[in-house]
């Protein structure tokens, strides 16, 4: 048989990663992408990227991210990959330094690196505040040089729409649809990766990019992939509220120093320049001495809802703190954190610089994801996963700049593991289900645009953001949770009813939504559904009514598999590995 | 009080061979507020101020925060970004148009592969040996990285190739933006192998001869990228590579 | 492949096409053209601005001038590769380039912007005007490289009227500004001054050239109009 063909999906760092490894080894790709893969939501990633490198005479070790992020993760994460992944790390920076990344530098010409939440240790190399964008940048230019010497073929403005299962559950192929002539075609292959992100459009308003919809994940969850840890969702603390979308604040603005702080009196009419400073609460480090500022996200989040919702310190009563760059020279602020600074001035029209930032916590990652095994593959033969999709890495609580890291390495996993699974697989048998499975997304297509009744798919995904927002982020009740499921299946009844009013068959995006937004609807519940099952609070799962992390019960990951039922989801629990350290509690407020 | 609004005219073109027409929509005003936010609106109850029933606009847009570069658009006939256009700095009616220099899609939407084309064309990568470890990278100075790291922060929005007169079918001119990433690579320790090539590839029809520098490129671009000083570097060093060819050959 | 729905979908049309990377010729061709602009075009500028200078001494030393001049070894062969052929191929090539440009400057109003568009009908109006010119003063009438003496007058004729020392009043500005502006695009596509700073200095040197050159250029026309040489006599042939 001819060369083996492997399908990656997304373009994205971990989409790219793969599909670097398997085009050096020689297997050829198509590559599918929503977006032109440069647009990928990588490209948002601002702070950094964690390695080890140990740089700063600090005696940082491989070891020692590995614990940061097992503690971080509140012990969720199965330790095996999250070792190799830490182990891994450092020569992954050296790879993208070799690429023409342009990380920033000492001195002597070493990279530099900076601190992030959740460690004592400066342990994160950074591109200024545009990290992501760098480093999809550099993987883009390799897949660009494999494109050009033919052993790539991109398919861009082609969405994902299924997997091509066989009669005995094995990956074929994908189906996708061409956004521009909404051609429905499926596409062979021996394995397939999906390397399609987070889920932020599930929460309506988020920090993710408009693709970030799981619509893809939520195909093939639908398919019988299973989905694990969906209840964890990272609502990072420093975000910029907006009218679209909820603007990222990096980390690295508190890496760098940044202070977080309210007046001490509530409601304060002062200029805030002019307020004293020992009038102003600095909650963080008051309550953290020993991170500070750079506790991870969850604990940052939560702490910033208290003073708000509780303590009523909001800037002017609104939901808001302050982020405090001020303090910095200026010089040292553009050269490290220009491009994040410069984003808040254009969209906020005050200078970060003088005046200190308006941020408030804003919904950011999916920890969980696709379930897959130490290889990367879920349980569906031949379907593998990598990058945010999947659930491996960040266990309850993601730190932060090692998701970067995550999607390099877990697409460095897929890629190799892919192409060795494909090499054994046996041919399949007549088209392997394509044509049956394309008569069924035509099917789906043709009752979608010949619906009749009143729904509008953008006011039911307002809806649904709205009440995952409020019920299913930061702080979650059974009852708000329950509400929210029932929410959810109502949206899914009057999803039935969706009237297109665009029916054209020619880049139709709002056809192209309404196909996404019943997946994000069936993805929405398993969200909802494990968050209500895990009766604890682990990381970024916070119950106020089950305030303590549960191990004897939930030191468990949540397996989710779709029914088709009314009641939803079927969910199990499975052990997670531990071999390498032990759990303790997790107390960043401790002075030890 | 009546209820403050804001008025978009918004050209639409359901194909590339369909008549292009203007649509008039009233929206409620909302504190920032920017162009991509009223599109959503737009979306959610698509009817027109005459009271038509219309169809959701087609455009491009993603990261939401000028980075990913989807969102170029003419908005009051200027290219830039619709996610950082804020309502409350545009004149009203705010007009906005697809971009007029590439082949148009739908709506707002316009195919602007010819860049990816472009940057294959000039090589523009580091040539690694292979992702295996091989050590860390060449060393660089801080003066170094931070001559690089503007280039390197080309989004792809195509700006400065819409604002460009000279980018157009006649002159098949490459464009402001891939000649700032042929110095990028030209200035990397690894990817200046490539130097003499990128070089060459720039002097062919199309090349950075085509550019009348109406600076327009250094005005539009949303990142500030110095695209200019770009063009005069690469374009000494074209001249030099081609006169040193032409001596040796 | 199995497929669903026919393709009838509507074709895009076709956009600017990619570099064609180290093919064709045309980088010589207006790189030939830009330097021809400063060499021998701009050389030649300034020689004539300089020679029409002497008429503000008078008619004999603006003669003695011609004279000179048309004395030089092989005049005719410099004339004629110097000067015309020079000149042909940058006002023919210019023309294309204009051609192939689309301004925008209705849209993008900016000062980069209007000195592309200005450069190029400054171009246009010095090429118009060099072919009346040329063909009036050069090849037709009175014929100055035999009769060198006879140059004032019959210049001072020409500007007699006063549409024709209109049109010499705009193309003098306008050859002025052509230059010095294209001394400056050379400078800067040609990587002599690649930064923002040595761009800007050497603008203001440019504008300082341009106005020098147009001042120098309208005293030289105010030598034959003004009151200073009225009817200068006309040499016996």
């Amino acid at each position: 048989m001819a060369t083996r063909k492997i399908i990656v999906v997304g373009g994205g760092l971990a989409g790219l990663s793969a599909v670097i490894k398997i085009a050096e080894a020689g297997g050829t790709v198509d590559l599918f992408s929503i977006v032109p893969v440069k647009r990928s939501h990588s490209v948002c990633a601002q702070g950094g990227i964690n390695a080890a490198k140990n740089l700063k005479g600090e005696g940082d070790t491989t070891a020692q991210h590995f614990d940061d992020t097992i503690y971080g993760g509140d012990f969720l994460a199965n330790q095996t990959p999250v070792k190799a992944m830490c182990e891994a790390a450092p020569a992954i920076i050296d790879l993208l330094d070799r690429m023409g990344v342009p990380f920033n530098r000492t001195p002597e010409g070493l990279l530099d690196f900076r601190r992030f939440g959740g460690t004592l240790y400066h342990r994160t190399a950074f591109a200024g505040a545009t990290t992501g964008q760098q480093l999809l940048y550099a993987l883009d230019e390799q897949v660009r040089r494999f494109e050009a010497e033919g052993k790539v073929n991109k398919f861009e403005g082609w969405e994902f729409l299924s997997a091509i299962l066989d009669g005995k559950g094995v990956a074929r192929g994908i189906v996708a649809m061409n956004l521009r002539t909404m051609e429905v075609r499926a596409f062979p292959a021996d394995a397939i990766i999906l390397a399609t992100g987070g889920i932020g459009a599930l929460f309506g308003k988020s920090t993710n990019s408009v693709v970030c919809t799981g619509s893809a994940q939520s195909a093939v969850f639908q398919q019988g992939a299973l989905y694990a840890n969906g209840e964890f969702i990272q609502v990072h603390p420093t975000s910029i509220p907006g009218e679209d979308k909820l603007r990222l604040m990096s980390e690295s603005a508190r890496g760098e120093g940044g202070r977080v702080w309210v007046p001490r009196t509530p409601g304060d009419k002062r200029p805030v320049r002019s307020i004293p400073e020992a009038e102003r609460f600095y909650f963080l480090e008051e309550w953290y001495p020993k991170y500070g500022n750079l506790v991870p996200r969850d604990v940052a989040t939560r702490a910033i809802h208290k003073v708000v919702y509780q303590l009523g310190l909001g800037i002017d009563g609104q939901p808001m703190v302050y982020l405090d760059l001020t303090h910095i020279d200026h010089q040292t602020l553009d050269r490290k954190l220009g491009g994040i600074l410069e984003i808040y001035e254009k969209f906020v029209g005050v200078d970060p610089h003088v005046e200190p930032m308006k941020i408030f916590p804003g919904m950011h990652y999916t920890m969980g994801g696709l379930w897959v095994d130490f290889d990367q593959m879920t349980n569906l033969p031949g379907v593998f996963a990598a990058g945010e999709c999947e659930y491996q890495y960040h266990g309850a609580n993601r730190l932060g700049a090692n998701s970067l890291v995550s999607c390099i390495y877990g697409g460095f996993q897929a890629g190799p593991n892919a192409l060795r699974y494909a090499k054994d697989l046996p041919v399949a048998e007549g088209d392997g289900g394509a044509a049956a499975e394309v008569a069924r997304q035509s099917e789906i297509n043709k009752k979608l645009l010949s619906n009749e009744g009143g729904e509008n798919p953008f006011k039911l995904w307002r809806e649904l953001g709205q009440t995952m927002t409020e019920h299913v982020t930061v702080t979650r009740y059974n009852k708000g949770l329950q509400a929210a499921d029932e929410k959810i299946v109502e949206l899914l009844d009057r999803y039935q009813r969706i009237n297109l009013s665009d029916k054209s068959q020619w880049a139709n995006t709002s056809f192209a939504f309404a196909r996404q937004l019943k997946n994000m609807l069936e993805l929405a519940r398993t969200v909802t559904l494990g968050a209500m099952l895990r009766d604890e609070s682990r990381g970024a799962h916070y119950k106020p009514d089950f305030p303590d992390r549960n191990d004897e019960r939930f030191l468990k990951t949540t397996k989710a598999s779709f029914t088709g039922a009314v009641e939803g989801p079927r969910i199990e629990f499975e052990a997670v590995d531990t071999q390498f350290i032990p759990p303790r509690p997790r107390r960043y407020d401790a002075a030890s | 009080m009546a209820e403050r609004t804001v008025v978009f005219e918004i050209k639409r073109q359901a194909s590339p061979d369909a008549p292009s027409v203007w649509e008039r929509f009233e929206l409620p005003w909302r504190p920032g507020m920017n162009v991509i936010s009223a599109m959503m609106e737009i979306a959610g109850n698509p009817v027109t101020c005459e009271g038509h029933c219309t169809t959701p606009v087609a455009y491009d847009s993603n990261c939401l925060e000028e980075i990913c570069g989807s969102c170029a658009m003419r908005i009051n006939g200027k290219a830039r970004m619709a996610c950082s256009s804020l309502v409350d700095n545009l004149e009203q009616p705010i007009r906005v148009e697809p971009l007029s220099k590439f082949p148009l899609v739908r709506d707002l939407q316009v195919d602007r592969s010819v860049l990816f084309e472009n940057l294959k064309k000039v090589k523009a990568w580091v040539p690694i040996d292979g992702t295996y470890d091989l050590g860390s990278g060449p060393r660089l100075t801080p003066q170094e990285q931070e001559a690089n790291y503007p280039l390197s922060n080309c989004i792809s929005c195509t700006c400065c190739m819409e604002v460009c007169p000279q980018f157009n079918v006649e002159t098949g001119f490459v464009g402001a933006a891939t000649i700032a990433q042929v110095k990028l690579f030209n200035n990397h320790p690894t990817g200046k192998v490539f130097k003499e090539e990128r070089l060459r590839a720039l002097s062919g029809d199309g090349g950075i001869q085509e550019c009348g520098y109406a600076q327009n490129c250094v005005q539009a671009c949303p990142k500030q990228l110095p695209l200019t000083s770009a063009i005069s570097d690469v374009g000494r060093e074209v001249v030099v590579q081609k006169v040193k060819d032409w001596l040796k050959s | 492949m199995a497929t669903a729905q026919p393709t009838s979908a509507p074709q895009l049309q076709r956009g600017v096409e990619p570099l064609r990377a180290a093919e064709g010729s045309s980088f010589l061709w207006r790189k030939l053209h830009s330097l021809l602009g400063i060499l021998p075009l701009g050389a030649f500028l300034l020689e004539h601005l300089l020679s029409n200078f002497e008429a503000l001494k008078g008619p004999l030393a603006y003669g003695q001038q011609v004279y000179f001049l048309n004395h030089l070894p092989l005049v005719r062969v410099l004339e004629w590769v110097f000067i015309f052929l020079p000149l042909l191929y940058h006002a023919v090539y210019g023309v294309s380039i204009w051609l192939r440009g689309k301004s925008n400057v209705v849209y993008y109003p900016w000062a980069g912007n209007w000195m592309y568009t200005l450069q190029r009908y400054t171009g246009l109006i010095a090429f118009a005007y060099l072919i009346q010119h040329l063909w009036r003063e050069r090849f037709t009438g009175v014929m100055l490289p035999e009769n060198p003496y006879y140059a004032f007058h019959k210049v001072q004729m020409e500007l007699a009227n006063p549409w024709m020392l209109a049109i010499y009043v705009v193309a003098m500005i306008a050859i002025c500004w052509h230059f010095s502006y294209g001394v400056w695009l050379f400078a800067a596509k040609w990587g002599i001054t690649p930064g923002v700073t040595a761009r800007r200095r050497f603008g203001y040197v440019c504008i300082a050239l341009g106005l020098l050159l147009a001042v120098a250029g309208l005293a030289s026309i105010y030598a034959f109009v003004g009151p200073l040489y009225p009817n200068a006599p006309v040499p016996n042939l």
